[in-house]
């Protein structure tokens, strides 16, 4: 792992490195030049598998962020490389020309997280959500559980119960009036 | 057509006694993976209805209710979750935020049934095919949604602690206090369980909005004595504190603390914007302890004039004259009890009732009395040579070491006693260059002190003497004193509901010292008030009966605090204090 490491500090002067195990290690980098390192390490470091890209949402830095995790069938080390995007107006650089499959993934993010990819086939096709028009679900600032009460009726017959007050009611009703 | 094409057909012949790749029906079993999400189940007797899974989940398809057989206690509300799968997505987010790991999820994914209705259950009340599968989603080990661990409060060292009579506990930051404000979840079962009913998750709540204006405001609607109680409250609220059953609990007297501390006391009045109109009625309270004074606060804002009665030469009671000033210094007393005399609140001091007034005088000049006089009276242990000299009580010693007077306890003390007043007072013989060995009857986990007291007690090198009965006390011939008691074995007797110690015969042991605390407890003193209404009130077992509006036997008298409640602890006195005041006031306004 270390080797790999010290080989992508050389070549691209990249930091920081956070090794989480002997064998798993991520690497943050400037977001033009992830063509190039995934290029390398694909056809010269033997990094041949994309496992997976996910996205994560910081609205507390104005950020979403990319990770594009490989894996080495040879060393079985897996490297997640992870590139910032600007939050407002998310724009990565397509790589499904790297490996076909990404196209997919790109439509999957484009819907999940609003990240476009100029050039990815299929960009705008529906993935999972037909007819969405709410802000995109995985952003940090989509509210899940208002979506619920909104979208879907509550049964009839429904009734919870605030646990303080409950208690109140049961341990000490004489209270109850005064306050 | 090539002949290929009419012989392919018979190629697949070739397999035909072949074990097939698939899977043959009717399908018998295709269990779920071990950690499927599938139904829920949920252990009753664990599961303490704090509804953090209603409160986390993303689909509102949880509802708290109330369930058959299930009590409400201290310690839970006697609510369960009821799930509508109708809404669940199986996110697992209820199991993972379970205060107590009773909310799991079994790997059974199949039910059928024609009737919707029934897919709306509580997770075990129910007899289910999975309620007890083992295999399923259970919290994870080594991660929980949860902070389980309490932020270390800084402290002074124990070895500088016992030189001085400085503040031990130093008090959070606000870094500290936001990151402690952050474990909350909010449930309020702690609520119920503190004597004045604080609202306690709203104000951490205001803590970690860092409104601490607000927060003050919800400390003074149940507790006008904050800055007190943030230090010496008994925090019966962390015993039930949800956290606790896995973690540490909230340190909710600290928050509290916390907030007091960064408010300036000049700023008091425009935040709580305490505003009255006079009514004309006048209120006489006995005892400026925390009953009196709480009681005074919510009736002088009611409207009420208010003076107290107190015997000593300062305000404060039991919390001036019992608790040492390195757990409670006096100018944070000071700054509650200037805020409730900043709102007019007249406090006469030196004015014992019974001797400088009389009680028929106050009975008779003003619309309604409380009285709050306290437990000053020290219990005696009964055995030869209590009264030798040398031999102090244990408020004696708190109560000159208040008033600035050394008592003479020379360099080695025997504190005989286990609760409170008996690790006050060997904590203070420390502080005073005393050696000090607290001696008591019964188990270390017996005693009645705070844990946090015991201890403390222990870190600062108290010596702890247990399982031992107090004989006699002798004078020895190089004028010290010696301790005599009997080592007790604990016997568990039937019906009791803990063992008690009995002597071991002939197993006596002594300690000389130079002087004897003794700290076993301490009664009420009725003397201020004169035979007739003595016997109006009624009292059981020494303590005076009052009803929930904390009203005596006699109309227009009030009671609460020590005297009065089986707690017999500040919070205590202050929420009668509280409920007094409520309770005068229906009172005079039936009228």
């Amino acid at each position: 792992m270390q080797e790999i490491l010290n080989k992508l500090i050389d070549r691209y002067a990249i930091e920081p490195i956070q090794e989480n195990r002997h064998n798993q290690a991520f690497v943050t980098i400037e977001k033009n030049r992830l063509p190039d390192v995934l290029t390398w390490l694909r056809d010269y470091e033997d990094y041949t598998h994309l496992a997976f890209i996910t996205a994560v949402d910081y609205p507390e830095i104005e950020k979403i962020q990319l990770t594009y995790m490989l894996h080495n069938y040879i060393l079985h080390t897996d490297l997640g490389l992870r590139v910032l995007l600007d939050r407002t107006r998310p724009e990565m650089v397509s790589i499904h020309h790297l490996w076909k499959q990404v196209a997919t993934y790109q439509r999957e993010l484009r819907e999940m997280f609003g990240i476009d990819f100029p050039g990815s086939p299929g960009l705008q096709e529906n993935f999972a959500l037909e007819g969405w028009k709410d802000i995109p679900p995985m952003r940090r600032d989509f509210d899940t559980k208002e979506y619920s009460e909104k979208t879907y009726f509550p049964r009839p017959g429904r009734q919870t119960h605030d646990p303080k007050e409950y208690m109140k009611e049961k341990l000490y009703p004489s209270a109850k009036e005064d306050k | 057509m090539k002949l290929k094409d009419y012989l392919s057909p018979f190629y697949v012949w070739k397999r035909a006694f072949d074990k097939p790749f698939t899977t043959r029906k009717p399908l018998e079993d295709r269990p779920g993976a071990p950690r499927y999400r599938g139904f829920h189940q949920n252990d009753m007797e664990k599961c303490i209805g704090c509804g953090s899974c209603e409160v986390i989940c993303q689909n509102a398809a949880i509802d708290l209710v109330p369930v058959d057989g299930i009590e409400t206690t201290r310690k839970d509300s006697g609510l369960r979750p009821k799930i509508d799968y109708g809404r669940c997505c199986w996110c697992a987010l209820c199991v993972d935020i379970c205060t107590t790991g009773s909310l799991k999820m079994s790997n059974e994914y199949i039910w059928i049934d024609s009737d919707p209705e029934v897919f709306r259950f509580v997770p075990g009340a129910s007899e289910k095919p999975w309620k007890n599968t083992e295999a399923g989603y259970s919290q994870h080990e080594n991660y929980t949604l949860l902070n389980l661990d309490r932020i270390d409060m800084p402290m002074l060292t124990p070895e500088d602690s016992r030189k001085s009579f400085i503040e031990t506990v130093k008090g959070y930051s606000k870094e500290e206090a936001m990151k402690e404000a952050q474990r909350c979840v909010e449930c309020g079962l702690c609520v119920a369980t503190c004597p004045a009913h604080m609202d306690i998750p709203d104000y951490i709540r205001a803590i970690r909005d860092d409104n601490l204006d607000e927060a003050l405001r919800l400390l003074y609607d149940t507790n006008p004595m904050p800055a007190t109680c943030g230090r010496i409250c008994t925090h019966l609220c962390e015993d039930v504190c949800s956290i606790g059953v896995k973690g540490e609990p909230l340190a909710i007297r600290w928050l509290k603390r916390y907030i007091v501390d960064q408010i300036d006391d000049t700023r008091f009045k425009a935040i709580l914007r305490d505003e009255f109109k006079p009514n004309g009625k006048k209120v006489a309270i006995i005892g400026a302890g925390p009953g009196g004074l709480s009681a005074a606060y919510y009736l002088v804002t009611a409207g009420y004039s208010v003076t107290i009665y107190e015997a000593s030469d300062l305000a404060g009671g039991m919390i001036r004259y019992g608790v040492p000033e390195y757990r409670m210094p006096y100018d944070q007393l000071d700054q509650d009890i200037n805020y409730i005399k900043e709102l007019g609140v007249e406090i006469i001091l030196n004015n014992r009732i019974g001797k400088d007034t009389l009680f028929s005088d106050l009975y008779n000049n003003y619309d309604a009395l409380f009285f709050s006089t306290g437990l000053n009276d020290p219990y005696k242990m009964a055995i030869d040579g209590e009264s030798l000299p040398g031999v102090f009580s244990g408020l004696q010693i708190l109560d000159d070491v208040t008033k600035g007077i050394k008592p003479d306890i020379g360099k080695s003390v025997a504190v005989i006693g286990g609760g409170n007043v008996a690790m006050d007072a060997a904590r203070t013989a420390l502080r005073l260059g005393a050696e000090s060995t607290l001696i008591y009857r019964r188990r270390e986990e017996d005693m009645p002190a705070d844990t946090e007291e015991i201890h403390e007690a222990h870190a600062e090198k108290v010596k702890f003497i247990t399982q031992a009965i107090p004989l006699r006390i002798e004078k020895t011939a190089n004028g010290k004193l010696k301790f005599i008691w009997n080592n007790a074995e604990m016997v568990a007797k039937e019906g009791a509901a803990r063992p008690s110690p009995i002597a071991i015969e002939g197993d006596i042991q002594s300690l000389e010292v130079d002087a004897v605390i003794s700290a076993i407890g301490q009664g009420a003193d009725y003397s201020f008030l004169p035979p007739e209404y003595e016997s109006k009130i009624k009292f059981k077992r020494g303590k005076v009966i009052i009803n929930e509006n904390c009203q005596t036997t006699v109309p227009k008298i009030f009671a609460g605090g020590d005297i009065a409640n089986p707690t017999a602890d500040a919070i205590s006195a202050i929420a009668d204090g509280h409920n007094a005041a409520k309770g005068i006031d229906k009172f005079l306004n039936k009228k």
